[in-house]
């Protein structure tokens, strides 16, 4: 058997879309387990929201490293990509409940204080609510009734979507530590390549005839 | 009078024992009604003198770090509010918010202190 991009895209096209949303939710059933269980460490509740929140940040990541992957490889994985978007908003929907529900305790006035304060907050949900018409329009009825043009230009939205998630992971940490940097730095690599390609598309400029 | 109040501490053990590295050792300042920053550990040299020094964290960042640190939860810290605090230890991940007392919870013995002073001028 060769080992090309069609024989790969071809063993990887394998995996049912079902096994990847199980997979998907282990990290969050998992690390409940643990807080229920009280094995997260000194400070569990910030550990469950901060897990959460990363792995939301993962499934926007590996949800934009599709498209690359099939243009630049050949490797098309198209399939998953709407799991992987639905399991990033289902995370970053667990943070959140997690935010609103555990850490504050449903006290709404100090939560709407915080989003006015703290500019990461701020930041944080946007961002989700940007995802929000993304997940609700993550099915085929949505992109008949919509057009798959129109659809396409909404779902850019994942490109603002993913850069506010980077910054509000690169602003809620006290200082300047490598990880939130090092998926920042991912996120813009990841839109780098798409700006890239636009660009590189638009039709040069003719030399001026004599 | 800060630090002749009763509940000033200069701290030689803990729970019994002598007190370990970590916590300062071998003599700490503990004053409960204060933010954590202000209980320095490992004392080399205790100073008197007339007029209010400049405080490392103080130096550090001045908007964020007062001199007084007093617990306070009207007087919000520049990037959050204190008005609630988290137990770390108690009920996993399921600890609920508490409101944060004014001192610590020990007003009723230290707010005479801090009689007729903006606690927002001097945080």
């Amino acid at each position: 058997m060769t080992l090309d991009a069609r024989s790969i895209s071809a063993v990887l096209q394998r995996v049912p879309v079902w096994l990847v949303y199980a997979v998907g939710f282990v990290p969050a059933v998992l690390y409940f387990y643990l807080g229920v269980m009280d094995r997260l460490g000194a400070d569990p509740l910030n550990v469950l929201e901060r897990a959460l929140g990363e792995w939301a940040l993962r499934f926007l990541i590996l949800g934009l490293t599709i498209t690359p992957l099939r243009q630049v490889f050949g490797i098309n994985l198209l399939r998953y990509r709407r799991a992987v978007g639905l399991l990033a908003f289902y995370y970053a929907g667990l943070h959140l409940l997690t935010y609103v529900v555990l850490d504050q305790g449903l006290d709404w006035a100090a939560i709407w204080k915080d989003i006015l304060k703290r500019p990461y907050i701020t930041i944080g949900m946007l961002s989700f609510l940007l995802l929000v018409p993304l997940a609700a329009t993550s099915n085929n009825a949505s992109i008949r009734r919509l057009g798959s043009e129109a659809w396409g230009r909404l779902h850019k939205l994942v490109y603002v979507a993913a850069a506010g998630a980077a910054v509000h992971y690169v602003l809620l940490v006290k200082s300047w530590p490598k990880e939130p940097l090092i998926y920042a730095a991912i996120v813009a690599g990841l839109l780098g390549y798409r700006l890239f390609r636009k660009l590189s598309r638009q039709p040069r400029v003719q030399a001026a005839r004599a | 009078d800060e630090a002749m109040h009763p509940l000033t501490i200069l701290a030689v053990g803990l729970y019994g024992e002598t007190l370990p590295n970590q916590n300062g050792a071998p003599l700490r300042l503990v004053v409960p009604w204060k933010y954590g920053f202000k209980g320095i550990k490992s004392i080399v040299r205790i100073s008197l003198v007339e007029h209010e020094p400049p405080t490392s964290w103080n130096k550090q960042a001045p908007h964020e770090y007062g001199f007084y640190a007093n617990v306070n939860p009207a007087v919000d810290h520049p990037r959050w509010s204190q008005a609630t605090e988290r137990r770390i230890g108690e009920s996993g991940i399921f600890v609920k918010r508490r409101p944060t007392l004014l001192f610590n919870g020990y007003a009723e013995q230290v707010a005479s202190l801090y009689a007729g002073m903006d606690l927002k001028k001097f945080y």
